[in-house]
């Protein structure tokens, strides 16, 4: 007997991702989801936002990275509230994995929550957590071919930030292509040239940052 | 490695399935992914049967409907199947292309049943 089905397989991960989202809306929690390859830069990337936004902002971070386990040491050294999730080996993050996170957190008082994602192109765009954005990370010495070989990350991101954008003379790097292949996957993805390491570009993503979390609380 | 998380949800599924629906036994179940969505069918299918032991899905085969990654090229104004993506039209060389399909999300379409 053939039974009908058509259901996504993820269904039960994006009902505890709805979840979750309700209750960031009612907390006002704006949260960001920060996916890449390992290395490419996101707790660089966290702790120069935080760096950035903690005069206007109460700050949160939920460190998922298993590949360095002193992230969330480097996080809490900025006195930031900051949960490890121990995502037992997993590749990605689950919004299972995140409310399990939040009793540490008080919500009330937390504007932006940013969620550190494990060191993955592959398997993260396809597990919501309840995030408002997700916002992906390439660095230049990863090469250009990154959007086409991983598209579903690219098509899902809201911001792409190319980051490492100071060894540009040193790597290898097709700045063009990259831009070109990320935007015919996403045509209104936005894109930042960055350096966590000399804060070039990093104003224009703060202040891009910066006007979707004022939306979003009014 | 999400491929383990994937086969435990599908058992999920059809647990829900089994229990809604009286079956005590499954044959096969038909599954559909975008070729670019990263899915590896053999890793998926090797997590399947693992976790499918003693359940009503033991020894069920999955069947995949592999749907085709597609481009959309504005300058000759044609859909194109390919292989891998690039954003640059295999055809003409037209630099303005888009992504139309092959990214979908692995979905359960039907299950045959005892
Ligand atoms: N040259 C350069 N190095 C960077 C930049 N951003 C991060 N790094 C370095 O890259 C390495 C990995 O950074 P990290 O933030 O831990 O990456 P994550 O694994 O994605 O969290 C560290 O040694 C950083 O100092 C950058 O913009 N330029
Ligand atoms: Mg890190
Ligand atoms: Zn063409």
């Amino acid at each position: 007997m053939k039974v009908s089905v058509v259901k996504n397989v993820l269904d039960a991960n994006d009902r505890i991702a709805a979840d979750n989202r309700e209750l960031f809306d009612r907390n006002k929690v704006y949260v960001i989801n920060l996916m890449s390859s390992p290395g490419a830069g996101k707790t660089s990337l966290v702790e120069r936002t935080i760096m950035a936004l903690r005069n206007k902002y109460k700050i949160g971070v939920i460190e998922g990275d298993i590949q360095d386990t002193y992230d969330a040491d480097r996080i809490a050294k900025l006195n930031i509230p900051v949960v490890q999730i121990n995502t037992g080996g997993a590749c990605h993050i689950d919004g299972n994995m995140i409310r399990e996170a939040l009793p540490t957190f008080d919500l009330s008082k937390t504007d932006l929550l940013i969620v550190e994602n494990v060191g993955n192109l592959v398997c993260p765009a396809e597990f919501k957590i309840g995030e408002n954005v997700k916002i992906m990370l390439l660095s230049t010495p990863e090469g250009a071919d990154k959007p086409a070989k991983y598209p579903l990350m690219f098509q899902e991101s809201a911001a792409l930030l190319i980051n490492k954008i100071d060894l540009i003379p040193y790597v290898d790097f097709d700045l063009k292509k990259a831009k070109r292949d990320a935007l015919s996957l996403h045509k209104d993805l936005k894109i930042f040239e960055v350096s966590c390491k000399t804060a070039a570009g990093l104003d224009a993503w703060t202040s891009w940052l910066t006007k979707r979390i004022d939306a979003f609380k009014k | 490695m999400h491929e383990l998380y994937l086969a435990e949800s599908i058992l999920n599924i059809v647990q829900e399935y089994a229990t809604l629906q009286h079956f005590s036994k499954v044959n096969s179940i038909l599954l559909s992914f975008g070729r670019l969505s990263c899915i590896e069918s053999k890793s998926l299918q090797f997590a399947f049967e693992v976790q499918a032991k003693n359940t009503s899905a033991e020894n069920a085969s999955l069947d995949f409907q592999i749907l085709p990654a597609i481009i959309h090229c504005f300058s000759c104004e044609k859909d194109l199947e390919v292989e891998t993506y690039s954003a640059i039209c295999p055809k003409c060389g037209g630099e303005e292309v888009i992504l139309t399909g092959g990214t979908e999300e692995l979905q359960i379409l039907e299950m045959d049943v005892d």
